[in-house]
C-alpha cells in the first residue's frame, strides 16, 4: 500500500489548524489501508543549498531545533514520518513560490493519496496542481468516513476507497477527530534546489472586500437582523464557520457575494448567484437553493448550531 | 500575445453575470490588438449561450460539441489542445461560473506549462505583462505575471436579472476532438461517474451535513 501524504502550512510556528485536521484524516485512512502517513511541509532555510543540478538532496535525519513544537504536534496528530522540504525561496502560499520544492517532496514519496486541509492558506494552489502532477482523481471539501474500512467522501458523492486504483489528491473539510498517537516520529529533511516560478510575482497585499471573500459567508436579511436572538445564533454560525457575518446596509441587491458556501438567513437582499453553494435559513427556501431550512428562524439555527457542535 | 477564455462545459449555475465578467476581462487584452478566443465545450445548447454572451461581450467564440461527462483533467485536456493549436499565451478561466472548473486551472497551467493564478478579482495587461489581483483568505495580493499564464477569475459582469434566449450562431467557430489531435477513446479514460443530482437538501441532517465540511478546525480543539 503506498503514501499517504498530508501537505502541512504552518500557522506562525505551529501547524496550520486545517492541516492538522488533514492529518487526522490521513491518520484514520493510513490505519485502515496499511499505509505509512507522511506529513509534509516546505520550510525557507538559507543556510542548506542543494546543489543546482539536482532534484532533491536528503541531508540528515533526526530533528530541526525551530521545528521542534511543528515536530511534536505532527507526532501526536499522528504522522509516521515528517518530511521537511528546506527551500532558500520564501514561502508564499503559491504553486509559483513553493511548487518547486513541493514536487521534490512528491518525487521523493510518490504518494497513492495526498491530503490538504481546505482552509489552510496553500489548499487552493496547491491542491489542484497536484493532482494533475500525479493525474489524480481530486475530491474538493471530502471527508474521512467509516471505522474498519476508512474511505474518502465528498459532499457531491465523490470516494476514494483502497481497493481503488491510482492516486487521488482530497482537500479535507471540517475537523476531524484527533488520533491521540505517540511522539516517536522519523524526521526526513529534504534540501531543494533554488525553484521559485518567477513568472508570477508577489508585489503586496491588502485587504480584500466583501465581494471578494471565497469562504463562507453568513448574510442576514433585514427582518432576520431585527431579532436579537436570531443575530446572536447567526454570529455563533459565523464564528463556527470561520464566516464574517453580514447584514443591510453592507450589502444591497447587487452585491455579488462569491462564497464557496453562503448562509442566507431570512429575507437577504444581495446578489446570491456567485455563491458555489447556498443555504437558506427562511420561510421561503427559493430558487437555486442547495439546502434549505424552512421552519421558524429562531428554532432552525439553533438546532443547526447543535448539530453542527458550536451551539454552546 | 494571443488570449483565450476558457468558459467550461455546462452553462452556470445562477448566474450568467461570472461568464460575462470573464470575457470582459479579456476584453481588456483586445484593447491591444490581441487575438482573443473563447471556448466553450458540451452539448450545443450550452454552445448557443457561451456564443451568444461572447459575441455580446465582443469576443470571438468557438464551440466545441462534444457529449462526454470528463473530470477536471480531462477537459483541461481539451482546453490545452485548442490553447496549443492557436498559441494562446494567456489563458482565462471562469472559475465562478461552476465549482468543477476551479480545479481545472491548475490542470491546463499543468498541460501547458505555464505559471498558474487562481481566485483573480481584477485583471489588467500591462505590455508583457499582466497586473492582477488575487483573493487569499481575507487579503487581496497584487501579483504581476509575465510568461504564458493561467488566470482563474472570478470577477462580475452587471448585474442581470433575464437574458435573451440564444439562437443558434453562425458565427461561432466549430471545433471537433479530431481536429484538436485528441482522441475520444483516450479521453474517456478521465470520465467522471455521475455525481449526485440537484435535490436541495431540506432536512436538518443533510443540511447540517452539507456544512460540516465548512466547519473551521480550531487552534488545540478537535482536529
Amino acid at each position: 500500500m503506498g503514501a499517504v501524504l498530508v501537505h502541512i502550512d504552518l500557522d506562525g510556528d505551529r501547524p496550520h489548524a486545517a492541516s492538522l485536521a488533514a492529518l487526522a484524516a490521513g491518520r484514520l485512512l493510513a490505519s485502515s489501508w496499511g499505509a505509512t502517513l507522511y506529513a509534509a511541509l516546505v520550510v525557507h532555510d538559507t543556510t542548506t543549498r542543494a546543489a543546482p543540478e539536482s532534484t532533491a538532496q536528503v541531508v540528515s535525519a533526526g530533528n530541526l531545533p525551530a521545528l521542534e513544537r511543528t515536530q511534536e504536534l505532527l507526532a501526536r496528530a499522528g504522522a509516521d514520518k515528517i518530511v521537511v522540504a528546506l527551500t532558500d525561496v520564501a514561502p508564499s502560499p503559491l504553486w509559483a513560490t513553493v511548487g518547486g520544492a513541493w514536487q521534490g517532496v512528491l518525487d521523493h514519496l510518490r504518494p497513492r493519496v495526498v491530503l490538504f486541509g481546505a482552509d489552510s492558506p496553500s489548499s487552493a494552489e496547491l491542491a489542484p496542481r497536484t493532482g494533475a502532477r500525479l493525474g489524480a482523481r481530486l475530491l474538493l471539501r471530502a471527508r474521512a468516513v467509516g471505522v474498519e474500512d476508512v474511505e474518502l467522501r465528498d459532499r457531491d458523492g465523490g470516494y476514494v476507497r483502497s481497493s481503488d486504483s491510482g492516486a487521488a489528491v482530497a482537500v479535507i473539510g471540517g475537523p476531524q477527530p484527533a488520533a491521540g498517537c505517540d511522539e516517536d516520529v522519523d524526521l526526513v529533511m529534504l534540501v531543494m534546489p533554488g525553484s521559485s516560478d518567477d513568472r508570477v510575482e508577489l508585489i503586496g497585499t491588502q485587504p480584500a472586500e466583501l465581494i471578494h471573500l471565497t469562504g463562507a459567508i453568513v448574510a442576514l436579511g433585514e427582518d432576520a437582523a431585527a431579532d436579537a436572538a436570531i443575530a446572536k445564533n447567526a454570529r455563533k454560525l459565523a464564528t463556527a464557520l470561520g464566516a464574517p457575518l453580514v447584514s443591510p446596509p453592507t450589502i444591497a441587491r447587487s452585491t455579488p457575494l462569491s462564497p464557496d458556501v453562503l448562509i442566507a438567513i431570512g429575507n437577504v437582499t444581495a446578489d446570491v448567484a456567485g455563491a458555489t453553494s447556498l443555504i437558506r435559513i427562511a420561510p421561503n427556501a427559493g430558487k437555486q437553493v442547495d439546502g434549505a431550512l424552512t421552519g421558524p428562524i429562531g428554532s432552525s439555527l439553533i438546532e443547526l448550531l447543535d448539530a453542527l457542535g458550536g451551539g454552546s | 500575445m494571443t488570449v483565450a477564455v476558457w468558459l467550461g462545459t455546462a452553462p452556470p449555475v445562477r448566474t450568467i453575470r461570472w461568464l460575462d465578467g470573464a470575457l470582459h476581462a479579456a476584453m481588456k487584452f483586445a484593447k491591444l490588438d490581441d487575438p482573443l478566443l473563447a471556448v466553450a465545450a458540451g452539448d450545443p445548447t450550452w454552445l448557443d449561450l457561451a456564443a451568444d454572451r461572447a459575441g455580446r461581450a465582443g469576443v470571438p467564440a468557438a464551440g466545441i460539441s462534444i457529449n462526454l461527462q470528463l473530470d477536471y483533467l480531462g477537459w483541461a485536456q481539451v482546453m490545452a489542445a485548442v490553447a496549443r493549436q492557436i498559441n494562446a499565451r494567456i489563458v482565462i478561466v471562469d472559475e465562478a461560473s461552476r465549482p468543477e472548473r476551479f480545479p481545472e486551472v491548475a490542470a491546463l497551467a499543468e498541460l501547458l506549462e505555464a505559471a498558474q493564478l487562481t481566485h483573480v478579482v481584477s485583471l489588467a495587461p500591462d505590455g508583457d505583462a499582466v497586473h492582477a489581483s488575487r483573493v487569499h483568505g481575507t487579503v487581496l495580493q497584487a501579483v504581476r505575471i509575465t510568461g504564458p499564464a493561467v488566470i482563474g477569475v472570478r470577477i462580475p459582469g452587471a448585474p442581470i436579472e433575464e437574458y435573451p434566449t440564444p439562437t443558434p450562431s453562425a458565427s461561432m467557430r466549430r471545433l471537433d476532438l479530431n481536429s484538436l489531435g485528441l482522441d475520444p477513446v483516450v479521453l474517456g479514460h478521465r470520465a467522471l461517474p455521475p455525481r449526485v443530482g440537484g435535490e436541495p437538501r431540506r432536512t436538518l441532517e443533510r443540511v447540517a451535513e452539507h456544512l460540516a465540511v465548512h466547519v473551521v478546525p480550531r487552534r488545540g480543539g478537535a482536529y
